[in-house]
C-alpha cells in the first residue's frame, strides 16, 4: 500500500513538473505575454526582468517559475483587470466555480447511482429501458445545451428560477447550473453503474450468497452495490474533469463569476498570463483528485490495499 | 412460447410406430467425423446480425447517414450560400412553402415585450411575398438552413478527422508498447501517463492560443487529446493476443515485430478500434462545439455546429429559432454517433450470459 | 442417523427452457433423479447437458430468463422437532426458498473459488453470514463455529484466516473456505458443482477426500455435477449420464462403469484418461454437444453415435431397464435392435479396471 501511494504521488508531482516545463515554455513564446510587450519602456522592461530573473540563466528562471507558482503567486493579470495580481482574481471566482462544480457532482453522482441500479435491478423492463434512454441523451448531448434549453424555459420563460447568477439568491441561482452540468456526470454513471452492476448480479459470488440464502436488501446492499461501487470510484475523476470543461459555458451562459468564465474571458481578450495561470490551476486541481481517487480506491478495493509489498 | 416447446417434444403427433427395417445400423461414419451440429457463421456476419437487432444501433446509423447527406447537399439545395449576408432579411423566422398554409414555418414570431407578447410577422411587414428561409435568417440576414448544413459539413471533417487520426496514433503506440514489453512498455507508460495527468482542457486551449485558429488547428489539438484512451485499448488487446498461438507460430516462422503487430494482431483487434473511433467521434464534435463557444473555433465567415451555437446564444431569447436547428443536430449526432458504438460494441462483445 | 432408505430428492420431469435473444434454449428435457438420504449421486455429461442448470433448478437460483415448463422438483426435510415435510421447490417462491432451503438445508460449491467467494468481504464475514441470516446466532458465538469449520475443513491458522480477504488464500484454500461455507448451516443436501475442476491435479484428490470424509461425519447427501468420471469413480453411489438436457443413462457406480450400455457412456469411458491404456491416442467423442437452440427429433446423440440406427433419426429412444437400478435410453436395447458390442478397446479396459478394483479390495 505504501508502495503503492508513493507511486502515484510521484507520478502527480511528475506530471504537474511537465506542465509547468510546458507553461513554462509557452510563457516565453507568447506573443502577447508582458514580457516582449512593444509598448513597455527599456527601464520597465528592465524592472521586470530583474523581478522575473530574466536575465538569468534559462534554468534558474524555470526554477524561480516553479517557486513562485509554489508559493501562489502567478504575476499580474494584463488585460482583463490591468495589474491585478492573478492570484487575487483566482481567489474570489475559485470557490464560486468549486461550488456550483461540486453540486453539480454530488447530484450527478447521486441521481446517476440510483437511475444505474434501478435499471440494473430491473433489468429488461421499462425501467431499464427509460433509465438506458436519460443516459444515452445525458451522455450524448453537452451540458450547454441543457444549459440553454433549462436557462429559456424555467428561467426566461417560466422564470422560476434567475436566469442569471447573483451572490445574493445564492441557492436559487445554483440551481440550473448545477443540473445542467450534472446531467453528463449523471448520465454516466448511470450507465457505469448499470453495467457493473449487471456483471457483479451475474456473478459466481453473487450466486453463492444466494445460495446461501441472503437475500433482498441484504443481498444487494453487503455484496452487490460494494463490488459494483469500486470501480465507480475510478470514473468519477474524469468525469470532474469532463465537467471543469463544461463549466466554462455553463459559467458564461448563466453569467458565474467562477474560474471557468474568467479562462473564457481571459482567452478572448488574449490575456495570455491570466490564460497560462488557470491552466495550471485546472492542471494542478485535476491532478489532485486523480491522486485522491487513486489512493481512495487503494484504500477501499481490499485487493489493493492488502496487496504484495512487490506489487 | 414455453407450452408450445413442451408440447412438442413429449406429445410428437401423430407418434411414430417404429417398424423392423428402422433397427438398422446406419452406418454414419462418414457423417460423424464432421461437425455439423453448429451451423459455423462468419464472425463479422455475426457481429451485423446483432448489431442490426438493436433498435437504437441502427436508428443511429439511419440518421448518421441522413445528416451526412444533409451535409453535402443541403447548402445547394437553395439560393443562398453560407457567407451571404443581406442586411435587410435579418432575423427572419424560418418559412417553409407549403407548410406555411398549415399556420406552422410560416416566418411568424412571438415577441416578448415589456408589455407582453405579440406576434409578428417580418416576411408580411417588409413584403417579401417571395422569399422563405426554411430554418430562418440570422443577425446578418444569413439563411439559417444553409449555414446550419455547412456547420454541420465542417464539424462532421473536423471529428472524423481528428478520430481518424487519432486512431492512427493511439493504436501504433498501444500496440507497440503492448508488444515489445519490458523497459520500451515501462518507459511508454509513463510517459502516457503522464500526458494523460494534462486535462484535456488546457492542452486544446494552450495550444490553439499558440497556433492560428482553423480547421487544421483544430484537428490537431482533438488529436492530441483522443490518443490516450485509444492506446489503452490497443495495449490491452495486444498483451492479450501476444501470447496466442498465431502469434508464437509466426513468430517461430520468422517474421518481424513489424509484420507482427501490422499483419497478424491488428486484424484480430479491429473491432474494440472501431468501436472506440466510434465513441470519440462525439467528444470531438462537442470538443468543436465549445472551442468554438469559448472563441477558439473556426474563423469567420465560415461556420460549424458550434459557432452556429454561439452565434445563436447572443440572441436566443429574442429570436430562438436562430440556436434551435445548430442544437438539435449536434445534439442527434453525437446521439446517434453513442447509440451507433454502443451498439458495435455490444455485437462485437456479446455478453450472452444467459444461462 | 435417519432411515437411509427415506428419499431426500426426487425430481421428477424436469422441463426447463432459456428465452435467450438467439432464441428459446430447451436445456432440459425431462430429468429424473432420485436422492436417499446419505447417499451419493453423480451427475456426469458434457458442458452444456444441462447438469448445473438441473441443480440451480432445485436451488432456486435459476437465471430469470429460464421458464420451468413442467415437472417437480420435492425434497424432504425434517423441523426442529422432528417433523417430516416434503415441499415441490418449483411451487414456492424464491423468497420461501432463501429464508427455509438455501444454505439452510441444501447447499452448494462452485466450480471455481477464485470467483465464487466476494473479493471485498473478508472470509470470517462470509462464513458467519449465513448463520448469523438463518439462525440469529450472535456474531461472537457464529465467530467461533466459523473457526471451528474452518479447522474441520483442515485450514491452518484458522482464526488468522478468518480476516483474510480471499484474494490472499490460494486456490485450494478457497475452495475449503467455500465448503465451509456451505457446511455452515448444517445442510441436509450438498451439491458440489465441479468442486474441483479448476484446481491443481495434487489438490484436486485432497477436496475430495475432504467432502467424503464431510459427508460420512456428518451423514448429508451430495450431488456431484461433474464430467470427470475419474471423480465419480471415487466418490458416487449412482451414476447418472447426461446429454442434451436428458439423463440417457443412470445405474450404480457398478453398472455405469463395468456394464455401460449407452453409446454415450461408451465414450465417456473410452475418453477418461488412463495410465494402463497400450493405445496411445486418447479416444474422443466425434462432434460437438448439440446446439439446443434447434430440437432435432429422435435420439439427440445420434448425428454423433457411430452405432446409430435408422430409428435413431425418428424416434426418440425410451429408457429401457436392464436391471432394478440401472436403465439407459438408446434404441440398441431394443429386442428388435441389432446386437451391438462395446468397442473392444473398452471392454478391455473395463476388464483391467475390474482387476485393478479386485486387487484393491484384495489388499
Amino acid at each position: 500500500m505504501k508502495k503503492y501511494i508513493l507511486k502515484r504521488l510521484l507520478t502527480a508531482f511528475f506530471t504537474l513538473l511537465a506542465i509547468i516545463l510546458i507553461l513554462f515554455i509557452l510563457m516565453q513564446l507568447m506573443p502577447g505575454s508582458p514580457f516582449n510587450d512593444e509598448k513597455l519602456k527599456e527601464s520597465q522592461k528592465a524592472a521586470l526582468y530583474a523581478k522575473y530573473g530574466l536575465d538569468q540563466p534559462i534554468v534558474v528562471q524555470f526554477f524561480r517559475y516553479v517557486l513562485n507558482i509554489f508559493q501562489g503567486d502567478f504575476g499580474v493579470s494584463y488585460k482583463i483587470s490591468k495589474n491585478t495580481p492573478i492570484s487575487q482574481l483566482i481567489q474570489t471566482r475559485l470557490p464560486v466555480s468549486v461550488m456550483v462544480g461540486g453540486v453539480a457532482v454530488v447530484i450527478g453522482a447521486i441521481v446517476g447511482m440510483l437511475l444505474g441500479l434501478l435499471a440494473a435491478l430491473k433489468h429488461d423492463t421499462i425501467w431499464d429501458t427509460l433509465a438506458t434512454i436519460i443516459s444515452v441523451i445525458g451522455v450524448s448531448v453537452p451540458s450547454y445545451v441543457f444549459a440553454l434549453a433549462l436557462s429559456y424555459t424555467l428561467g426566461f420563460q417560466l422564470q422560476w428560477f434567475p436566469m442569471l447568477f447573483s451572490t445574493k439568491d445564492m441557492m436559487g441561482s445554483t440551481v440550473l447550473p448545477s443540473v445542467s452540468l450534472s446531467m453528463f456526470t449523471m448520465a454516466s454513471i448511470a450507465r457505469f453503474t448499470r453495467s457493473e452492476m449487471l456483471e457483479v448480479l451475474g456473478s459466481d459470488y453473487m450466486l453463492l450468497a444466494e445460495s446461501k440464502g441472503i437475500s433482498g436488501g441484504s443481498l444487494i446492499f453487503r455484496h452487490a452495490l460494494r463490488n459494483a461501487l469500486i470501480p465507480i470510484i475510478t470514473v468519477l475523476a474524469p468525469l470532474i474533469v469532463d465537467l471543469m470543461t463544461g463549466s466554462l459555458v455553463v459559467e458564461k451562459i448563466f453569467s458565474i463569476p467562477g474560474v471557468g468564465s474568467l479562462l473564457v474571458n481571459a482567452i478572448q481578450s488574449n490575456d495570455y498570463n491570466v490564460v497560462i495561470s488557470l491552466s495550471f490551476i485546472y492542471s494542478a486541481m485535476y491532478i489532485l483528485i486523480m491522486l485522491v481517487v487513486d489512493i481512495l480506491y487503494g484504500v477501499i478495493d481490499p485487493r489493493i490495499r492488502l496487496a504484495k509489498k512487490g506489487e | 412460447m414455453s407450452k408450445k416447446i413442451s408440447t412438442a417434444y413429449s406429445d410428437p403427433a401423430p407418434v411414430y410406430v417404429p417398424v423392423d427395417a428402422d433397427f438398422r445400423l446406419k452406418d454414419n461414419a462418414g457423417e460423424i467425423a464432421i461437425d455439423t451440429n453448429f451451423a459455423s457463421q462468419n464472425f463479422w456476419k455475426d457481429v451485423l446480425v446483432r448489431f442490426f437487432r438493436k433498435g437504437g444501433a441502427v436508428f443511429g446509423l439511419i440518421m448518421i447517414v441522413v445528416i451526412t447527406l444533409f451535409a453535402i447537399i443541403g447548402p445547394g439545395m437553395n439560393e443562398y450560400t453560407y457567407s451571404g449576408q443581406e442586411l435587410s432579411q435579418k432575423n427572419l423566422a424560418p418559412r417553409v412553402p407549403g407548410l406555411e398554409n398549415l399556420g406552422i414555418f410560416d416566418g411568424s414570431e412571438t415577441m416578448r415585450t415589456t408589455t407582453g407578447s405579440m406576434k409578428v410577422n417580418n416576411y408580411e411587414d417588409k413584403g417579401l411575398t417571395d422569399t422563405y428561409y426554411w430554418f430562418g435568417s440570422d443577425n446578418f440576414g444569413r439563411d439559417i438552413w444553409t449555414r446550419t448544413w455547412s456547420g454541420a459539413r465542417v464539424s462532421l471533417i473536423i471529428a472524423v478527422a481528428a478520430a481518424l487520426i487519432d486512431m492512427i496514433i493511439g493504436m501504433s503506440y498501444g500496440l507497440i508498447s503492448g508488444y515489445f514489453g519490458g523497459k520500451t512498455d515501462m518507459v511508454m507508460q509513463r510517459i502516457l501517463e503522464i500526458a494523460n495527468g494534462v486535462p484535456r482542457l488546457v492542452i486544446v486551449t494552450l495550444l490553439l492560443l499558440v497556433l492560428k485558429p482553423g480547421m487544421l488547428t483544430i484537428i490537431f489539438a482533438l488529436m492530441l487529446t483522443e490518443w490516450v484512451g485509444m492506446s489503452r485499448i490497443a495495449r490491452a488487446e495486444m498483451l492479450k493476443l501476444k501470447e496466442q498461438e498465431f502469434v508464437l507460430a509466426s513468430r517461430t516462422l520468422g517474421a518481424g515485430s513489424f509484420f507482427i503487430i501490422f499483419r497478424e494482431v491488428l486484424p484480430n483487434i479491429i473491432g474494440p478500434i472501431i468501436t472506440q473511433v466510434m465513441f470519440s467521434i462525439p467528444t470531438a464534435i462537442f470538443t468543436e462545439a465549445f472551442l468554438s463557444f469559448v472563441g477558439l473555433g473556426i474563423p469567420v465567415p465560415q461556420c460549424s455546429l458550434g459557432s452556429l451555437i454561439s452565434e445563436g446564444f447572443n440572441s436566443f431569447t429574442t429570436h430562438p429559432f436562430q440556436i434551435i436547428p445548430p442544437i438539435i443536430v449536434m445534439a442527434l449526432l453525437m446521439l446517434s454517433f453513442n447509440l451507433v458504438a454502443d451498439g458495435l460494441r455490444e455485437a462485437l462483445d456479446p455478453k450472452m450470459k444467459e444461462m | 442417523m435417519a432411515d437411509y432408505n427415506e428419499k431426500i430428492l426426487d425430481i421428477h420431469d424436469l422441463d426447463i427452457t432459456f428465452n435467450t435473444t438467439a432464441g428459446p434454449v430447451h436445456a432440459i428435457r425431462g430429468v429424473d433423479i432420485d436422492l436417499m438420504k446419505g447417499e451419493t449421486v453423480a451427475i456426469v455429461g458434457e458442458s452444456g447437458s444441462g447438469k448445473s442448470v438441473t441443480m440451480k433448478a432445485a436451488m432456486g437460483i435459476l437465471a430469470s430468463n429460464a421458464a420451468v415448463n413442467k415437472g417437480t422438483i420435492e425434497f424432504t426435510y425434517h423441523h426442529a422437532d422432528g417433523t417430516q415435510e416434503t415441499v415441490d421447490i418449483l411451487e414456492k417462491d424464491k423468497k420461501w426458498i432463501r429464508r427455509h432451503i438455501n444454505g439452510k438445508r441444501i447447499a452448494m460449491v462452485f466450480q471455481d473459488p477464485m470467483t465464487s467467494l466476494d473479493p471485498t468481504m473478508t472470509i470470517g464475514k462470509q462464513l458467519i453470514e449465513g448463520m448469523v441470516w438463518h439462525f440469529k446466532t450472535p456474531k461472537k458465538e457464529a465467530w467461533e463455529k466459523a473457526i471451528q469449520l474452518l479447522k474441520e475443513v483442515g485450514i491452518t491458522d484458522a482464526e488468522k484466516r478468518m480476516k483474510n480477504y480471499p484474494h490472499q488464500l490460494s486456490g485450494g484454500m478457497r475452495q475449503r473456505v467455500v465448503i465451509a461455507i456451505a457446511l455452515a448451516c448444517n445442510p441436509d443436501l450438498l451439491i458440489c458443482d465441479e468442486p474441483t475442476t479448476a484446481l491443481d491435479v495434487t489438490i484436486q484428490a485432497k477436496i475430495i477426500e475432504l467432502i467424503k470424509r464431510v459427508q460420512k461425519e456428518r451423514g448429508i447427501s451430495v450431488i456431484y455435477i461433474t464430467h470427470d468420471l475419474g471423480v465419480v469413480a471415487k466418490v458416487a453411489d449412482y451414476v447418472n449420464v447426461m446429454y442434451a438436457g436428458k439423463i440417457v443413462e443412470k445405474g450404480k457406480i457398478n453398472e455405469i462403469f463395468y456394464d455401460p450400455r449407452h453409446p454415450y457412456t461408451w465414450g465417456l469411458l473410452s475418453a477418461m484418461p488412463d495410465l494402463n491404456t497400450e493405445d496411445e491416442r486418447l479416444y474422443t467423442i466425434p462432434g460437438s454437444p448439440p446446439n439446443l437452440l434447434r430440437e432435432k427429433t429422435g435420439d439427440a446423440f445420434a448425428p454423433r453415435n457411430q452405432f446409430a440406427l435408422e430409428i435413431d433419426d425418428k424416434l426418440e429412444p425410451p429408457m429401457f431397464k436392464i436391471t432394478e437400478t440401472h436403465e439407459a435410453a438408446t434404441w440398441l436395447l431394443d429386442p428388435r435392435a441389432p446386437k451391438v458390442e462395446m468397442p473392444e478397446e473398452l471392454k478391455a479396459r473395463i476388464e483391467r479396471m475390474k482387476k485393478e478394483a479386485e486387487g484393491y479390495e484384495e489388499s
